[in-house]
């Protein structure tokens, strides 16, 4: 039944091809979905649909509400038979309210406001698989609290990220707080963008600790490039002192991207200091679909190894 | 008579370049729009003037004046739009209004305000509309 459904609706986006998600008739109400599936040879579940999700958004004169529901962690080989190894998770729910071209409020739980990897962190957005260290070590991805963000001009905005209560639900391998607080500012210009973020939290296990985020990206329409540089400092420990990324994308010919990624970080938990090659390829054979692979090469630890996936949006 | 072949050569690509403006209602809060500001409207960075919220209004996609558009105004290819609003869509953000012709830009302009569209210039002579940016189609 379950892979009926899937094919159902891999078979959609063929029809449905270059459209994204489904407007119900009379109501400002659409509908999108995406799954992705991935293949890594040092994961215990080699094959994985890593999302089903399904993003529900309305649009109103000043109010927005965007809210996305994803299943994860479905095993290919058997194992997600025991139905505690699926999740279901919440993974936003947030209203939006516009005040006028200067101010918007933002409330509920949403991507967190920091960094470039964060704004869009699903696969078929993202050019490689695997994510850079950076991402999910050192601010929380999600904020269950409340956005400011009030822009300087039409490229220039500053915002605001309050929380102080806990995450919504607790999930593994992610950061959980109970207290975010985080400053961001973003600019651009033309095709050349940048981002500042400063920010502090508590984890639900009470470790504390603050960070700084640097990063830019460049779209051009051969290639585009994004780096991102983060430092943290905690209250136990500097553990995790610094990790970095430069991500180099080349839009080679029509549907065919080439990726290289650099890496570079620290962290005294692991007592590893390393860097992170990888070179990859993409595959698109239209906007809605994605076919990747890539070899991840560590200078450290034991994870050398080829990612595949698919991912399709609806 | 090469110095006339050049002049006529002149004239005539002067004749056929397509002269696109960037129009709003009559009442648009504005008189002129900067091409940074066109930019974050139509990718949907921006949605307010002011108090109020701005219907933006689109051509299909194989419409010519829209392939200029995109070009001197978006200055994006179709490919990059394409990787823009595949992770703008994600953010909540939505493309524009699309309008089938000239005809059905004008009536909206009319009833919704504040509201912007693009048009070639010769289509605008007798209508009562606010010329916001005016560019020439290479």
């Amino acid at each position: 039944m379950r892979y009926l459904f899937i094919y159902y609706l891999i078979c959609s986006n063929f029809l449905s091809a270059n459209d994204y998600g489904w407007d119900i008739p009379n109501t400002s109400v659409n509908i999108d979905s995406y799954l992705d599936m991935t293949y890594d040879e040092k994961r215990e579940d080699k094959f994985l649909f890593n999302d089903i999700a399904f993003l529900f958004s309305s649009r109103r004169e000043r109010f927005d509400i965007l809210a996305e529901v994803e299943l994860s962690h479905i095993s290919l080989e058997g194992k997600s038979n025991n139905s505690s190894d699926i999740d279901l998770n919440v993974e936003r729910l947030q209203l939006n309210y516009t005040l006028n071209d200067k101010q918007s409020f933002q409330i509920g739980c949403f991507k967190s406001d920091i960094g470039y990897w964060n704004q869009a962190p699903i696969l078929i957005l993202q050019n490689t698989t695997t994510k850079p260290h950076t991402v999910g070590n050192f601010f929380p991805e999600a904020t269950c609290g409340l956005l400011y963000r009030y822009n300087l001009n039409d490229e220039n905005s500053l915002s605001f990220t309050f929380q102080d209560n806990p995450d919504i639900s607790h999930q593994d391998g992610v950061i959980n707080v109970e207290r975010h607080t985080a400053l961001a500012y973003y600019g651009a210009n033309d095709d050349l963008s940048w981002r500042f973020s400063v920010g502090e939290y508590k984890e639900d296990n009470s470790i504390e600790a603050d960070y700084i985020g640097i990063g830019s990206r460049y779209d051009a329409d051969k290639f585009d490039i994004q780096a991102e540089f983060f430092v943290q400092d905690s209250e136990i420990s500097d553990e995790k002192p610094y990790s970095a990324y430069l991500q180099p994308t080349w839009h080679f010919k029509e549907n065919h991207d080439a990726v290289l990624r650099f890496e570079s970080y620290k962290d005294k938990t692991l007592e590893v200091k390393e860097n992170i090659y990888l070179l990859g390829y993409v595959y698109r054979p239209n906007s809605n679909i994605a076919l990747k692979a890539e070899y991840v090469h560590h200078t450290k630890l034991p994870l050398n190894r080829f990612v595949y996936s698919f991912s399709v949006l609806f | 008579m090469l110095k006339y072949f050049v002049v006529l050569i002149i004239i005539t690509s002067e004749l056929f370049t397509l002269e696109l403006v960037v129009v709003g209602d009559k009442n648009f809060p504005e008189n002129n729009l900067t091409k940074q500001t066109i930019k974050a409207f139509f990718l949907d960075k921006k949605r307010f003037i002011g108090e109020s919220k701005v219907l933006v209004m689109n051509h299909e996609h194989e419409n010519p004046l829209r392939i200029c558009f995109e070009k001197n105004i978006l200055e994006k290819s179709k490919k990059s739009l394409e990787r823009y609003w595949r992770k703008a869509y994600y953010q909540g953000k939505r493309p524009p209004k699309i309008i089938s012709s000239n005809e059905m830009l004008f009536l909206y302009l009319q009833s919704v305000q504040p509201s912007i569209g693009y048009v070639e210039f010769n289509a605008t002579l007798d209508k009562e509309l606010k010329v916001l940016y005016r560019i020439g189609c290479e």
